[in-house]
């Protein structure tokens, strides 16, 4: 087994709806090893897109402790961090849509730096491998719904993140072109060797991960 | 360049897509500057004029003492030969009781060199016929335009003078008679306060009328071009005798140009108005783009972007809005202001008022000047304004947390 890049132990969240407490998340632990794919299902309401956002620093945890390559995540270093360490697809896609294609991917390391040619290069060749070359300067509102989430794949590898999390990316897509986009995310992981943590209904789709938890009442089994 | 300053000018310029919000906002600031930069180049036109005037009739500084000046020769000598004077002409002035026709009037006789005067001042220029002021003898005046609309007086007309020496030799019972002089030309400077009720005669009768004998109230004096004024004043003060000291026509004119000033302050500030309407507009139309942009702001957080520099990145765009409008609106200013005597013209002739419009505003075009640190303050205040307001969406984009925004429906 590779080393673990992803650890979380403990994790805890609760939401209060009206008077009521509702714990969704009860200590949650998982570890995801480098390159390591990793499916997540369960019911809806049942906490998995929660337990992306504390995975990925975008919301605390009232309790646990998560680490990001063996280093604890703390809100003050998690937005700098986030940005070398990881990748997001979402289901809505969220593209900007006042740009093209290409510099929707460009955008993710753009908030690191100034890009450069390397950059340009890298933003191409992942439009390519994605099999968009030809639609590159075409804005977000052009591109079909498979189109747009194969452009949100290939911002969420741009900054080759050690780990990307997806959060239900076939949801808004048809079977076809959502079976289509889950090929490509899990080839694309192998070959750049990222790990992923695919959140899902689709059993089809987990079944194609290494391995696959189930989210119930708060723990992950 | 930073991504917030890419994404601001992406968002508010985009690809394939008329900017229709930004194109509203841009317009607003654009107006507020247009209007102010035509205003107050309006009335720095009006204030430059004036002060060409003053100049043109009395020269840049006037060299006075609490009486009158006794050695005139000498004095002269001294100031021409101050550094930064070109010319220097004695006058006599003061006021008078005028008959003409049995219509009293109570005017400002003031006493010409014919043989200087022209060497300081442009007054010619503002007499009709051409050359009454060179032909002007010790019987004869030249009647301001005011005065002669007021008395009805003709070329060619007899008038009286009374001189206020009349009171004192009266009290002695000596009986003083008033000169008599043929009005030969009048003077229309274009300005109601320039043109108000003087008469202007030679210096030798000015003197004569005032008991002076040669013994003058003051000198008018013409700076060189290039002399700065304030300087070439200090440094003929230091000059002349203690008695004798020159003021420049700023200070001369101190009281009306501060109320010149004044309703050039009042206007900037009223008409700043426009501009911060304006950025209202711009803080709802960014505001909008918050709210309809709140998923794009929670997909920038997940992607690494701090909330500063979310909030950069609104901050940006009402700058933007502030230099495009600003730029607009100085272009388009300065656009009316070239056409603005046509503009102006074809109204009046339009109403067929143009005759009204010379009677009532003296200028027969619309002056403009415009200075350059109005046109700064101008600039300046219209893109501080525009970017304040875009400080409120600014704070609610960089307050929304991704996770929330990510949510959002």
């Amino acid at each position: 087994m590779s080393e673990s890049i992803l650890s979380a132990r403990g994790l805890a969240k609760t939401y209060l709806s009206g008077d009521r407490r509702i714990e969704v998340l009860r200590g949650v632990d998982l570890d995801v090893a480098a390159g390591e794919s990793v499916a997540i299902r369960g019911e809806s309401g049942s906490g998995k897109s929660t337990l992306l956002n504390l995975l990925a620093g975008l919301d605390a945890a009232e309790a646990g402790r998560l680490e990001w390559t063996g280093m604890p995540v703390t809100t003050a270093d998690a937005t700098r961090r986030r940005a070398i360490f990881l990748g997001m697809v979402f289901q809505a896609f969220y593209l900007i849509p006042e740009i093209d294609a290409l510099a929707n991917v460009l955008m993710a390391s753009r908030i690191l730096r100034a890009p450069g040619a390397a950059d340009r290069a890298r933003a191409r060749d992942l439009l390519a491998r994605v099999g968009l070359t030809e639609r590159s300067t075409h804005l977000p509102a052009q591109l079909s719904g498979g189109e747009r989430q194969r452009v949100a794949v290939a911002r969420a590898l741009m900054n080759t993140p050690k780990l990307l999390l997806a959060d239900e990316p076939t949801g808004n897509l048809d079977e076809h072109t959502g079976d289509a986009v889950i090929e490509l995310l899990l080839s694309l992981c192998r070959e750049t060797g990222t790990a992923l943590v695919l959140v899902t209904h689709n059993i089809a789709h987990a079944e194609k991960t290494n391995r696959q938890l189930f989210l119930h009442e708060g723990v992950l089994r | 360049m930073p991504w917030y300053l890419y994404l601001a000018f992406k968002q508010l310029f985009p690809t394939k897509r008329f900017p229709f919000f930004t194109a509203i906002s841009v317009l607003g600031v654009a107006l507020g500057v247009m209007v102010l930069i035509i205003v107050t180049s309006v009335m720095g036109g009006f204030g430059y004029e004036i002060r060409r005037m003053i100049v043109e009739t009395e020269g840049e500084v006037t060299v006075k003492t609490t009486t009158t000046i006794d050695d005139v020769p000498a004095a002269l000598r001294e100031i021409r030969a101050s550094p930064g004077v070109a010319a220097a002409s004695p006058f006599v002035k003061g006021p008078v009781m005028l008959m003409a026709a049995g219509h009293p009037a109570f005017p400002l006789f003031r006493g010409l060199e014919v043989g200087s005067v022209e060497d300081v001042t442009k007054l010619s220029r503002y007499v009709s016929p051409v050359g009454a002021l060179a032909k002007l003898d010790d019987d004869s005046v030249i009647l301001s335009a005011q005065l002669v609309q007021t008395l009805g007086a003709h070329l060619g007309d007899e008038i009286e003078i009374y001189s206020p020496l009349l009171i004192e030799n009266l009290k002695n019972d000596e009986v003083f008679l008033p000169r008599r002089f043929r009005v030969v030309g009048q003077l229309y400077i274009g300005h109601q306060q320039l043109d108000s009720s003087t008469v202007y005669g030679t210096l030798r009768a000015a003197q004569e009328i005032y008991g002076l004998g040669r013994n003058v109230h003051g000198i008018n004096v013409r700076l060189k071009p290039d002399a700065p004024e304030e300087a070439a004043v200090a440094v003929l003060n230091a000059r002349l005798p203690a008695k004798l000291r020159g003021y420049l026509w700023m200070e001369s004119w101190a009281d009306f140009l501060w109320v010149l000033n004044l309703e050039k302050s009042i206007n900037f500030f009223l008409l700043l108005f426009i501009v911060i309407i304006a950025a209202f507009s711009v803080m709802s139309s960014l505001l909008i783009s918050v709210v309809r942009k709140t998923r794009e702001i929670g997909l920038l957080g997940a992607l690494g972007a701090s909330a500063r520099q979310v909030a950069l990145c609104f901050c940006a765009q009402a700058f933007v809005i502030g230099v495009s409008g600003t730029t607009l609106g100085v272009a388009a200013g300065f656009g009316v202001l070239a056409i603005r005597n046509d503009l102006v013209h074809g109204i009046a002739n339009l109403l067929q008022r143009e005759e009204t419009l010379r009677q009532f505003y003296q200028f027969s075009d619309l002056p403009a000047h415009t200075l350059p640190r109005d046109l700064i303050l101008i600039i300046v205040a219209a893109i501080a304004i525009s970017t304040l307001a875009g400080l409120f969406p600014a704070w609610r984009a960089a307050r929304l947390k991704p996770v929330e925004a990510l949510r959002n429906e």
